[in-house]
């Protein structure tokens, strides 16, 4: 049989004869005989219509041996190993099993290990990384809102009006917790790391009556309450670093990472939003604020969500349930007769912060909220 | 089975397209259920695949290296570069001042641009020293910060110069990287002729190319810009309450329109510069010659392209088996090396994989023949 070899010592392959016996492959090659162990040899290959040998052993020192594939079948009849699709580097069931198992671990660890674990991360995450994150949070409100100069009063009313729920719901935050009015071109409601919750003027312009407002501060105290913000940051650091390391580039985790502790980043999941909708309604129950006024909301909001689009959402809106659900269970918790969470004057100075209740009618009256 | 014929010229490739496509497709589909830890067995496959149809003088090159290594290449950048990427972007923001983090950050980024050109040497070191023709390894000597540190210099003047000095930091770094390459115990070398500069026949199409994307850019833009304008006007989009629409439309618009200009544009470039390069190339006195052409160049990287971004990157190895078969049919050996003198490679093995190769994602998955 006609073969061609190398000796791994110059570039050059020489023809030889090779004959394949049950033992040994034999190598003659001028007046040299070489003899190979079918056990000691791998393919160098991959179907390329010829077969190429070489010796397992390290280092390789480079001796091949190459003939036509016109040979298969006198080579699988000695040595069928050398046929199996492991041996032209094929890898086999168990470690594509194992990579199955060790992708889905990881992803396991990240994606449901680590928000299984975000609530007593949380709360063991020192302070001065929870103010870092708030401080970067910052930076991103005022690059898109401005101050109000003119709203201390009205964010000394919205400040007592949750102070007082608050109280009688006995949140440990409360003291902590503060309520500042921003000037922006869009209506939005959204709780800080540091316990801040920041209210647009677009928001109150939007609400008819006080208790539609005291609803939306309601829900993001309940966001604070149950630590929802930095819950979220650490669950998207977590599928951060997963996509990091695992897709092996610098692309897709960082950009959740910079989400993460970015406005953009604080949407919260699917049940962080019920949680808050059910304790927010609890504290308005308990404060004697008709949870009518949320429902009306809920309603302008999925009204607003149709009219802007799915890019325009307030953050409060940005996950589910859908609107029209919350505003059913919110309608269904509302108790008649209750006095208005804000006195006439009250509201009307809430409403003119930032200039924004210039079009409103100054005679009417607030009305406890519809139900 | 079917013998494949190895082809008599000096370089070939007998790669089949479906043959090719298959595999990049099974290595596709276990890429996505092991969450993309297959990448390295895939990438290993598609290696020995196309590496076992490159012909040389009618021999094949052999792809000896194993997925393993890559794996532990991978395991050995986790320490060395997404641990600190973990603290510059995950801890940093949190556990610093905001000014430090910044810093941290910026710092991180400048120190990647040599990195990324350290990374793409020790692949490149890695791949040649799993590559055998003849039995007889290829290998990459000198050092990959040298290369890194020249490369950062390279990269400065071509954003001094607005990019006009790439020609020169093309051939530059094309020479750095040959005069390190090794065949056995036989160093390359690059060698431009006598009387004739490096990047001869360069400098017009990259002109072309510069101008031409220039010129590609206010024209794509003002054509989107145009095209917004006569859909609003005739009433076929409503501009008022979809400004934003219309704007980003615009903008993703020109934005692609000057990319294909860019491409189109710098394909003389590329063609030009491919040749150049291989004109230089010296193996124990023989040169190569590259004949690629514009056109067939740009319709093979157009073909990857569509490839590339239709599959969102997973059939990229198909992209690039369409452009080394593109070279290696095109490439010829003029004169022959004396290949019974040349000897067994003394140049130690690359033991860290490709590392940060992969954690840049350098080569799509093809090599670097």
């Amino acid at each position: 049989m006609q073969a061609r070899y190398a000796d791994g010592r110059a570039a050059v392959f020489a023809d030889v004869e090779i004959s394949l016996t049950p033992d040994k492959l034999f190598i003659r090659h001028g007046e040299r005989t070489i003899d190979w162990d079918y056990a000691d040899l791998a393919r160098s290959d991959d179907n390329n219509g010829y077969v190429v040998l070489r010796q397992k052993r390290k280092p390789d020192t480079g001796e091949r041996l190459m003939f036509g594939n016109w040979y298969d079948d006198e080579l699988k009849a000695v040595a069928p190993h050398l046929m199996k699709p492991l041996a032209q580097g094929v890898e086999g069931r168990l470690t594509v099993g194992a990579l199955v198992t060790l992708a889905w671990s990881l992803a396991g660890a990240f994606l449901i290990g680590i928000p299984y674990a975000a609530g007593p991360m949380a709360r063991a995450m020192p302070e001065k990384y929870r103010t870092q994150i708030a401080d970067i949070s910052w930076t991103q409100v005022n690059n898109f809102t401005a101050q109000c100069d003119d709203a201390d009063e009205a964010t000394q009313i919205l400040n007592d009006v949750a102070y007082r729920i608050m109280e009688r719901s006995s949140v440990p935050e409360r003291d902590e917790i503060w309520i500042t009015i921003a000037d922006a071109g869009f209506p939005n409601a959204f709780a800080l790391p540091d316990n801040s919750i920041i209210v647009t003027d677009e928001l109150i312009g939007m609400a008819e009556q006080p208790d539609e407002l005291v609803g939306v501060l309601a829900h993001e105290i309940a966001h604070i309450e149950h630590n929802h913000i930095m819950k979220n940051v650490i669950r998207q650091i977590g599928a951060g670093i997963f996509f990091d390391v695992v897709f092996g580039g610098a692309g897709a985790g960082q950009a959740i990472a910079i989400a993460s502790v970015n406005l953009a980043g604080l949407r919260y999941s699917r049940g962080d939003e019920s949680d808050a909708d059910s304790r927010g309604m609890d504290y308005l129950d308990a404060a004697g604020i008709s949870t009518a006024g949320i429902a009306t909301m809920f309603d302008r909001f999925e009204a607003y969500a149709e009219e802007e689009g799915a890019g325009d959402i307030p953050t409060i809106l940005s996950s589910h349930p859908a609107s029209r659900q919350r505003a059913i269970a919110a309608r269904a918790r509302a108790r008649e007769g209750l006095a208005p969470s804000m006195t006439e004057r009250e509201w009307r100075i809430v409403q003119q912060a930032c200039g924004g209740a210039d079009t409103l009618d100054q005679e009417e009256t607030p009305q406890a909220a519809p139900r | 089975m079917t013998a494949e014929a190895a082809p008599g010229q000096s370089f070939a490739h007998s790669g089949k397209f479906f043959n090719v496509l298959g595999l990049a497709l099974k290595n596709a589909g276990l890429t996505l259920i092991t969450l993309t830890m297959y990448r390295f067995w895939a990438r290993t496959s598609m290696r020995r695949r196309l590496w076992s149809r490159t012909w040389v003088m009618g021999d094949p090159l052999e792809y000896t290296g194993r997925a393993g290594e890559l794996f532990r290449g991978f395991l050995i950048s986790l320490p060395c570069f997404f641990l600190p990427a973990i603290f510059v972007f995950y801890i940093a923001p949190v556990a610093l001042e905001a000014v430090w983090a910044g810093w941290l950050t910026f710092g991180f980024y400048v120190f990647s641009v040599p990195l990324v050109a350290a990374a793409r040497y020790w692949m490149r070191r890695y791949q040649l020293s799993r590559t055998r023709w003849r039995g007889i390894k290829l290998g990459l000597a000198g050092s990959a910060w040298s290369f890194a540190a020249a490369s950062w210099g390279w990269w400065v003047l071509q954003l001094l110069s607005l990019g006009w000095y790439t020609p020169a930091a093309r051939i530059n770094r094309a020479r750095m990287m040959w005069e390190n390459t090794r065949f056995g115990d036989q160093p390359f070398h690059f060698e431009t002729p006598p009387g004739e500069s490096p990047q001869r026949r360069m400098w017009w199409p990259f002109a072309f190319g510069w101008i031409g994307t220039a010129i590609g850019f206010f024209a794509s833009y003002l054509s989107a810009g145009i095209l917004a304008a006569v859909l609003t006007t005739s009433g076929m989009i409503d501009a008022a309450p979809n400004s934003s629409i219309v704007s980003a439309g615009v903008f993703l618009l020109g934005t692609a329109l000057t990319v294909i200009s860019y491409f189109i544009a710098f394909a003389p470039y590329r063609a030009a510069a491919m040749n150049r390069i291989a004109a230089q190339i010296v193996l124990d006195g023989a040169r190569f010659k590259l004949r690629a052409k514009t056109l067939s160049l740009l319709f093979y990287q157009s073909l990857g392209w569509i490839f590339l971004i239709f599959s969102l990157g997973l059939l990229s190895p198909v992209a690039g088996f369409l452009q080394v078969r593109y070279v290696l049919n095109r490439l010829e050996l003029i004169d022959t090396p004396r290949f019974a003198e040349i000897g067994q490679s003394v140049l130690a093995d690359s033991d860290a994989g490709e590392s940060l190769g992969d954690a840049f994602d350098l080569d799509m998955g093809v090599g670097v023949i």
